[in-house]
């Protein structure tokens, strides 16, 4: 018989090992590595769910709602949790009307990408298909119903253009704010995007312990590690915008492409502020289908501009005042200091016409902003020179934003050094020229010339415009909006006052341009303008060659509340086709405030 | 009849039988957790299998190792029976013919059942033809055919980890009997010779994708890979002193997969820790001690290769289940013997056990009529 006691002994050896190696691995998996361990088995057993926090709400300065949310009910699937992908997509094709292929390609799709991922197969299902949903559940593994918060619109398209609209958030905007959430919507424009954090709630989560399968467990005994979250909404934000005004405004410009913006000048609060042509902040709710994306994109109308903050025109003879007001400052003039109209000026080789082709005669400064009389402002922006000139044009805050916080454009502001810089060219006398009466290189918004008139009405102070009053937590908690003024315009009170006087006499006099304006018992003060488009003198027919009419305005005259600012692109004459509509808002403006008095008096 | 001898009960091998009891309550307490979450079938079949089996047990070791001796190819040719007819009358499960039903709530597994009769028909095998020198690669032709019969049956069903465990006992019995030098260097060089081929031609894809996916769990964390992190994962999360009976997040969430079965570790070792597992593998360990130390107690060469080969299945049960379960092997469906839920695989650690107990109560060779069966 073989002697097997060796190979026994070897055996045991082995045995021996084999067992030191196990525990060995137990030690190491259980020990050395157990808390990395537990905090897999932890994140394997606990689903977060997020519970979206409605964002806030933008309301008019009566706390009146302009934009909210409602709730969406919105279907999505668990490809991990499906388990006949091809049933299931029959069944949701029936009930939510999309074709089976197609449910069936998004859920494979993201199954591939994760099957722990949830996909929304639709968004906003109407009452009867949530019915039926609900109702078949049970038969539908992989279904989740979840509820979002869209935004609402009660009032359509008013004030779009200043609210702004949302979408979905892009890698860009998710890399710079990681507060974002990764499939949220966020403010793209507007309101909606500068007082995005505001408006944003925080989102908060639940915990929930779920099997392998992802259902969840209704058990105690993992609850101790249990953490939630609440969501807390978005605060409301309180607009500086009378919603019957921006209404009165918006139906003023009608069919007509511009913008209207209404300044109460003691304070900078922008009360309306219309632009035309507009876009439907509805389409944008549920993230807008890339064919309407870019229709709104190529429109040449450009509807996603806000024309009041972000057009540039040339603001023509509204902008008289800023030369006026220079050279009185500067000395180059004096009220009573003449000057005679033929029709015409004459600079070296180059003959630069009045509007008014016969010549205005001899007059004053009153009567040259009364008449606007061009041939004045000619003369005296070249006395008075580019130099000094410019720096009144900053003064009066052209050429830079004017803080108002939503997208808008700084407009031109020219000077010797702007020339030299954009094109590499000096600065020409007769350009000086076409300066005084708002042509050439300036450009303006409505809004910038709104805060002049602004600044002019309320006795010189260049107001930051104000379109947030306050923000509202949820908690109640407000936070109230203030914006320090840009400065004191460098303009004695007398010249103010007498730039006051003719605007005035723009509207009341008898010859005054702006006469359209004129209200029965409120005293108006206005100015209008004519910008030229381009000088093609044969095609003025065509409407988009006709003059963009201006008309800005305050009033009372004798304690300024508002200012008005018109524009109306390729409208034509300021007078006649801008200070109606100024009319219409002012009248509008005072109406509304006497009722609201006799409303509080009651 | 089974005739009893006092000396029988002197030599009764108390200590083996009474480790193996109190791993057979570990189990059924493991059990109880492992299947609490699904009504406790499991656990309660496994309490009757392993009543059943310790009965089995006792019985097994009163019979004369003589008698088994001598049926030993019978047995075998019995075991060869089922495999045949298992694949032809049996039950597909998840893709395998393994079962054959005895009624709608129990089934046996012949694969299982297989390993015992091939250890005894061995053994039997090298009894009978030794020549006390080590096998020549002619030699090793006639236990290779015995190994290879069933081996095939078990691999058309097809039960891998059969298979594997299969070539483990023999191999390991084999050479425990002695293998001459240069046969086992041409027997390594033909292995390797083949894995590639085999590899690359007769493996089937999820074959290779468990290899692969044992080589980086992290490839592929959703399907092949899930049940090794998963199990690593409930393992690791036990720590030192466990999550505490009935509280393992995984097992009782069923994150892990097949916990009742070839998983039943990975539960014991989340809710135990470490020191749970380690006391359940140094029983486990000390049961396969003791049955070495019978092997070399016994003086007859039939009785050590029996005990040997016996403590081999116990030995490659226990490296290849938990070195899965702890990710140092890759996923393959082998049970831990008695701790895995299992009747087959049950009842065949009970019988051998029980061969063991047999032979160790008749270290003295006694005279074969006084207990004999009749």
């Amino acid at each position: 018989m073989q002697d097997f006691k060796g190979k026994l002994v070897i055996s045991t050896i082995i045995l021996c090992l084999a067992f030191v190696a196990l525990v060995s691995r137990l030690w190491f998996l259980q020990v050395i590595k157990g808390d990395e361990f537990e905090s897999f088995s932890i994140g394997n057993r606990i689903r977060i769910e997020r519970v979206p926090a409605p964002r806030g709400r933008v309301l008019d300065r009566y706390g009146r709602e302009l934009v909210v949310n409602r709730p969406s009910f919105d279907i999505s699937i668990l490809p991990k949790d499906v388990e006949d992908v091809q049933a299931l997509s029959d069944n949701l094709s029936l009930i939510l009307d999309i074709e089976s292929t197609k449910i069936r390609d998004k859920i494979l799709r993201a199954a591939r990408k994760s099957r722990f991922k949830a996909v929304t197969i639709a968004q906003d299902i109407n009452r009867d298909q949530l019915a039926v949903i609900e109702a078949r559940r049970s038969s539908l593994p992989g279904l989740m119903i979840e509820v979002n918060n869209l935004r609402q619109y009660p009032h359509g398209v008013l004030g779009a253009s200043f609210l702004g609209y949302i979408g979905k958030v892009s890698e860009e905007e998710l890399n710079a704010n990681p507060e974002l959430n990764w499939n949220g919507l966020v403010g793209k424009s507007g309101v909606e995007k500068t007082w995005e954090n505001s408006l944003r709630g925080d989102d908060g989560f639940v915990q929930k312990v779920t099997d392998a399968l992802g259902r969840e467990v209704h058990s105690d005994l993992f609850r101790k590690d249990l953490v939630n979250k609440n969501s807390v909404p978005g605060k409301d934000v309180v607009l500086s915008i009378d919603m019957d005004l921006q209404a009165a405004a918006e139906e003023a410009l009608g069919e007509e492409f511009g913008a209207i913006v209404v300044i109460d000048v003691r304070n900078g609060d922008v009360l309306a502020m219309a632009s035309r042509p507009t876009f439907d902040p509805a389409d944008f709710v549920k993230g807008i289908d890339a064919a309407k994306w870019a229709e709104l994109l190529n429109d040449k109308n450009y509807p996603l501009v806000n024309r009041a903050t972000q057009g540039l025109y040339a603001p023509g003879s509204v902008f008289k005042m800023v030369p006026l007001a220079a050279a009185m400052k500067e000395g180059v003039i004096d009220p009573d200091m003449r000057f005679n109209c033929p029709g015409s000026y004459r600079l070296g080789t180059h003959t630069y016409r009045c509007w008014k082709r016969g010549g205005h005669g001899s007059m004053n400064m009153r009567q040259a902003l009364v008449h606007s009389c061009d041939v004045y402002f000619y003369k005296l922006a070249e006395k008075l020179g580019i130099e000094r000139f410019s720096k009144y044009m900053t003064a009066f805050g052209f050429g830079q934003p004017t803080g108002i916080g939503i997208e808008e454009r700084a407009g031109v502001a020219p000077s010797r050094e702007w020339k030299l810089e954009r094109f590499k060219k000096p600065w020409y006398k007769g350009e000086t020229i076409v300066s005084a009466i708002g042509q050439g290189y300036v450009s303006a918004t409505p809004l910038q010339v709104a805060m002049m008139t602004a600044a002019i009405a309320n006795g010189g102070t260049l107001l930051t415009p104000r379109l947030v009053v306050k923000e509202v937590a949820f908690s109640g908690e407000t936070t109230v909006n203030t914006v320090p003024p840009h400065g004191h315009l460098p303009v004695e009170d007398s010249t103010l006052a007498l730039i006051r006087e003719a605007m005035v006499g723009v509207v009341n006099d008898p010859g005054g341009t702006g006469k359209g304006a004129l209200l029965k018992d409120i005293k108006v003060a206005g100015k209008t303008g004519t910008a030229q488009v381009i000088s093609l003198g044969s095609q003025t027919d065509a409407k988009k060659h006709m003059d963009h009419a201006w008309f800005t305005s305050f009033a009372p005259a004798d304690k300024p509340e508002i200012a008005v600012s018109v524009v109306v692109e390729h409208g034509g004459k300021g007078g006649s086709v801008a200070a109606p509509l100024a009319k219409r808002i002012m009248e509008y403006y005072f109406d509304l405030k006497k009722e609201r008095d006799a409303d509080d008096n009651v | 009849m089974i005739m009893f001898d006092r000396r029988l009960l002197y030599s009764f091998g108390w200590s083996l039988f009474f480790m193996t009891i109190a791993f057979a309550a570990l189990a059924l307490l493991n059990l109880y957790s492992a299947s609490y979450q699904t009504g406790l079938v499991y656990f309660k079949k496994q309490a009757i299998w392993l009543s059943l089996g310790v009965v089995v047990m006792v019985l097994v070791s009163f019979i004369n190792n003589k008698l088994i001796k001598r049926y030993s190819l019978h047995i075998y040719a019995v075991s060869i029976f089922l495999l045949i007819f298992v694949l032809v009358f049996g039950k597909e499960v998840a893709g395998s013919k393994s079962w054959i039903m005895l009624g709608p709530f129990a089934s046996i597994q012949p694969s299982e059942l297989a390993k015992i009769p091939l250890v005894l028909a061995l053994a039997r095998f090298y009894d009978s033809d030794y020549e006390g020198l080590p096998y020549s690669l002619l030699d090793l032709v006639k236990p290779a055919l015995l190994v290879a019969l069933p081996l095939v049956l078990v691999m058309l069903q097809p039960d891998l980890g059969t298979g594997l465990l299969i070539i483990l006992i023999s191999g390991s019995m084999i050479l425990f009997m002695g293998v001459r030098k240069i046969t086992l260097a041409i027997i390594l060089a033909v292995i390797v010779g083949f894995s590639y081929p085999a590899w690359h031609y007769f493996m089937k894809p999820y074959q290779k994708s468990r290899i692969m996916t044992f080589l980086d769990p992290a490839r592929d964390p959703l399907n092949s890979g899930y049940n090794a992190i998963q199990s690593q994962i409930a393992v690791g999360s036990g720590k030192f002193t466990g999550k505490g009976f009935m509280a393992g997040s995984q097992s009782q969430l069923r994150f892990i997969p097949a916990q009742q079965t070839d998983f039943a570790f990975s539960v014991l070792a989340e809710e135990w820790g470490f020191v749970g597992g380690f006391f359940a593998l140094l029983l486990y360990f000390m049961i396969i001690l003791w049955i070495l130390d019978t092997a070399s107690r016994s003086r007859d060469t039939y009785s050590i290769l029996v005990c040997y080969g016996i403590a081999a299945m116990f030995f490659w049960h226990a490296v290849v289940n938990v070195g899965m379960v702890i990710g140092l092997l890759p996923i393959t469906g082998v049970p831990l013997l008695i701790l895995s839920y299992g009747g087959s695989s049950t009842l065949t650690a009970m019988i051998g056990i029980g061969i063991v107990l047999g032979v160790r109560m008749r270290k003295f060779p006694m005279p074969e009529a006084a207990v004999e069966l009749r």
